[in-house]
């Protein structure tokens, strides 16, 4: 849990103190892999799985993925389950993070 | 979906961190991956499915900003589904549609995205109008029986054909969630006599405006004949089929493509276009005389003639219904449920009485005119009765044997040519297990007569080995799997052995057989003239001499293209000649004749490698004249013969110009062109 507070606050202020050395942006990728992110797609379909992987060009791997369709009043339809996908950066519109769960593993 | 957990029980506190996220992936270097080493690599991410991107996600269809489909009950809710006061036309158009939509599920797509995206076949019986209502039973009943065909003959592979019903049947729906009701169950008799009652009260109509030149009503008459005259044909395999009439028509209802999308599994590949009824109707007229075709087989008494049609039938690329088909003509139960059921028979208990094959008489009838051994004539005078009775038994223990090996055969042969080559293999093993049953069913036989062996059992397993070797060899030609610098030792390999084999095998079963014949002559009638000697196997025997020298022709071509470097070699440390030759024939190893090794072809074809030129191309044009005068010697050529003698005679001249010196020092490699013949290429200098 501290982890991703750290995280937050770091982000509300880059100036943070705290850290004595600035983490760069692939150790704070590193940080969010195994948790849940909620992917919207430029065709307004929802995808909610475990990040898993990502590159320069922000495609996105998730894992244990499910489908919601466009989420104008809320997600109310069954999803569907896809399983591991991988959602090309192109067509990220926004990426969400939940901070409920902390990351399954503390390698990092 | 019971097993997921609703999501409205897991709460989750989003943050959005898109620009942070967009931001820190700039740290990644070019083709870099970020990613948790220890759980998931390369691999994992290799089986990712692609999310838009067309072919791997399948939901990505169902939001292009449509409205949500609907369903059956929801479309009539809406009034966006006619139920009843049709136009002609527009019970055409739908008819129609559902054709396309057949058609295409028979060239490999899933039923739920073709023929089920019709809503009327949803919940046929809520359809008051009589006939589509009779109609849309018909389908049901016509898919069940196209299902049941293709799964007895068990030919198919997930590129031809998706088997699943994604819970579609007469008398439930998925997509409503209906149980399944069996009394909604029609049986065949009443599925014919709705359509029939149909047809008449639709002849009727047709006869009252008959002064229409576009008659619609008629043309609605022809449809629903022709979807009866199908039906009762699949089902008693091979009446006559009538086509239906041409006419096409734009307007239709009721077909909702996208109803089934989320019934697919989630990595649900295929992108599915529906077949332009245009194309649809012209597959169906190719469908009815595919099937008239594969009907012929019934006129197929002999064994060989048989697999010769089976074979034939096969390099036509005849589509899936038919392929079944033709396996359920010639043999009931299935060539595949044959060979299973001689597989658990053989599994069982030992001296459990064997289970009769049809297929047994038809494998024994087949030795008997290929060899006519005296262990099958009715009464052999050279054997005392006991000895009889024990040669018998051996000869029905080597045929049950024969069966499930045999019975695989036909199958293969069914099954789409890219997928026949591995199966070949495959049954090259059970071959070589069978080969060495004959050698002892031989000598035990001639043991008993006290005669020299005659290998009458062996030469006829001999032969269908080589013909299996040889197609397993062909067909990398045809699916283009060997390079062009693998192309001589193919040829050599085909040229010196197999072709000259199978001639030597053809000749002794046609010695073999006439001395069976003359025992029998002699013991008939000592006065009567013998008679004249038919040759059963001249063709086979001619053909097998062609191909041979077809094949020493590119042999000896090859050769000389080596020798004057137009042919491109790889870097032997890189790809061995050795090691690719041991892959090419290593099927061919079990069996009997031996496999002739690499060390073996190199020492063979040592000598060629010092001759000119010019020798070779003249060697190579002497095979390729000889194949033309032997099959100009047939007096009815078919297809085949005519493309052999067109490649034949082609390569004939550019060999002969090359042997002239034409080209000698150009370096381009010759084209091999396999667009006349798919084993025999035409050459081409370029």
């Amino acid at each position: 849990m501290s982890d991703t507070t750290e995280l937050k606050n770091e982000n509300d202020s880059p100036q943070n103190l705290d850290l004595q050395i600035p983490l760069d942006g692939k150790s704070k990728l590193r940080k969010w892999l195994n948790m849940n992110f909620r992917i919207e797609m430029t065709d307004g379909r929802v995808l909610i799985g475990v990040f898993l992987c990502t590159d320069r060009d922000a495609n996105v791997i998730l894992g244990a993925c499910s489908e919601y369709l466009a989420s104008g009043e809320g997600e109310t339809e069954e999803p569907r389950v896809l399983g591991l996908v991988m959602v090309p950066g192109r067509h990220i519109v926004s990426i969400q993070l939940d901070d409920t769960t902390p990351p399954q593993n503390y390698y990092y | 979906m019971e097993n997921v957990v609703p999501s409205s029980e897991v709460t989750y506190n989003w943050v959005d961190i898109t620009s942070d996220f967009f931001k820190h992936i700039q740290d990644l270097q070019l083709g870099e991956l970020l990613h948790d080493g220890h759980l998931f690599g390369l691999f994992e991410a290799m089986s990712a499915i692609e999310m838009m991107d067309p072919k791997m996600d399948a939901g990505m269809l169902c939001n292009r900003g449509n409205p949500k489909p609907l369903n059956f009950p929801q479309a009539v809710a809406a009034g966006k589904l006619k139920l009843d006061d049709f136009e002609p036309s527009e019970l055409i158009g739908i008819m129609d549609a559902t054709m396309s939509c057949i058609v295409s599920w028979l060239e490999g797509h899933s039923l739920a995205q073709t023929v089920f995206t019709n809503l009327y076949l949803h919940q046929p019986y809520s359809i008051p109008n009589k006939l589509l209502k009779s109609y849309c039973i018909a389908i049901y009943k016509l898919l069940d029986c196209i299902k049941d065909c293709i799964n007895k003959a068990q030919v198919f592979e997930e590129e031809d054909f998706q088997p699943m019903g994604y819970g579609y049947r007469l008398g439930s729906n998925p997509q409503s969630g209906n149980a399944y009701d069996a009394s909604l169950d029609v049986s065949e008799q009443k599925c014919i006599a709705l359509l029939r009652e149909q047809e008449d009260v639709l002849n009727k109509k047709a006869r009252v405006n008959e002064e229409d030149p576009h008659n619609l009503w008629s043309a609605l008459a022809a449809r629903i004949r022709f979807t009866r005259m199908f039906y009762q044909a699949l089902l008693h395999q091979g009446k006559e089929l009538n086509l239906w009439k041409n006419l096409i028509h734009q307007t239709q209802w009721g077909f909702e493509p996208m109803i089934n999308q989320r019934l697919l599994p989630p990595t649900f590949p295929r992108y599915t276009r529906i077949k332009p009824r245009a194309e649809a109707l012209q597959y169906f007229d190719e469908l009815v005389s595919r099937l008239r075709r594969a009907w012929k087989i019934t006129s197929c008494t002999n064994f060989h003639t048989a697999l010769d049609f089976f074979m034939e039938f096969s390099r036509q690329r005849a589509c899936i219904l038919s392929r079944s088909a033709l396996q359920l003509l010639y043999l009931s139960p299935s060539p595949a449920t044959t060979a299973s059921m001689a597989q658990s028979a053989m599994n069982g208990p030992v001296g459990q009485p064997r289970p009769q094959h049809a297929f047994v008489e038809i494998l024994r009838e087949s030795v008997k005119s290929f060899v006519n051994p005296p262990a099958l004539t009715p009464k052999s005078p050279l054997m005392s009765s006991a000895q009889l009775i024990n040669a018998r038994e051996f000869v029905e223990n080597f045929l049950a044997r024969c069966v499930r090996p045999f019975a695989v055969l036909l199958q293969v042969c069914g099954h789409n040519r890219a997928r026949q080559r591995d199966k070949f293999a495959m049954l090259l093993d059970e071959f070589a297990a069978l080969q060495e049953e004959a050698e002892s069913v031989d000598a035990v036989l001639s043991g008993a007569v006290g005669s020299p062996p005659r290998a009458c059992f062996g030469t006829w397993i001999l032969y269908h080995v080589l013909r299996v070797m040889i197609a397993y060899l062909l067909s990398g030609l045809e699916l283009e799997l060997y390079s062009v610098h693998e192309y001589h030792y193919i040829f050599w390999y085909l040229y010196e052995f197999l072709y000259g084999w199978l001639v030597s095998a053809v000749g002794r079963a046609e010695s073999l057989g006439g001395e069976g014949v003359k025992r029998q002559d002699a013991k008939r009638s000592g006065s009567r003239k013998q008679k004249k000697r038919s040759r059963p196997y001249a063709r086979e025997g001619l053909m097998c001499q062609v191909m041979q020298n077809m094949c020493g022709g590119y042999y000896k071509a090859l050769v000389a293209f080596k020798l004057q470097g137009k042919i491109r070699q790889p870097q032997p440390e890189f790809d061995n000649e050795a090691v690719r030759y041991k892959h090419r024939f290593a099927p061919l190893s079990v069996l009997t004749p031996p496999q002739v090794h690499y060390h073996e072809f190199c020492e063979m074809t040592q000598p060629l490698q010092y001759e000119n030129p010019v020798i070779l191309y003249l060697g190579g044009c002497k095979h390729f004249q000889q194949a033309r005068s032997l099959l100009e010697t047939i007096s009815v050529p078919d297809q085949e013969v005519t493309d052999l003698l067109k490649v034949a005679k082609t390569n004939f001249v550019v060999l002969k110009l090359l042997a002239g010196g034409h080209k000698r020092d150009s370096t381009t490699p010759p084209d091999f062109d396999f667009t006349v013949h798919r084993h025999f290429p035409i050459i081409k200098l370029m």
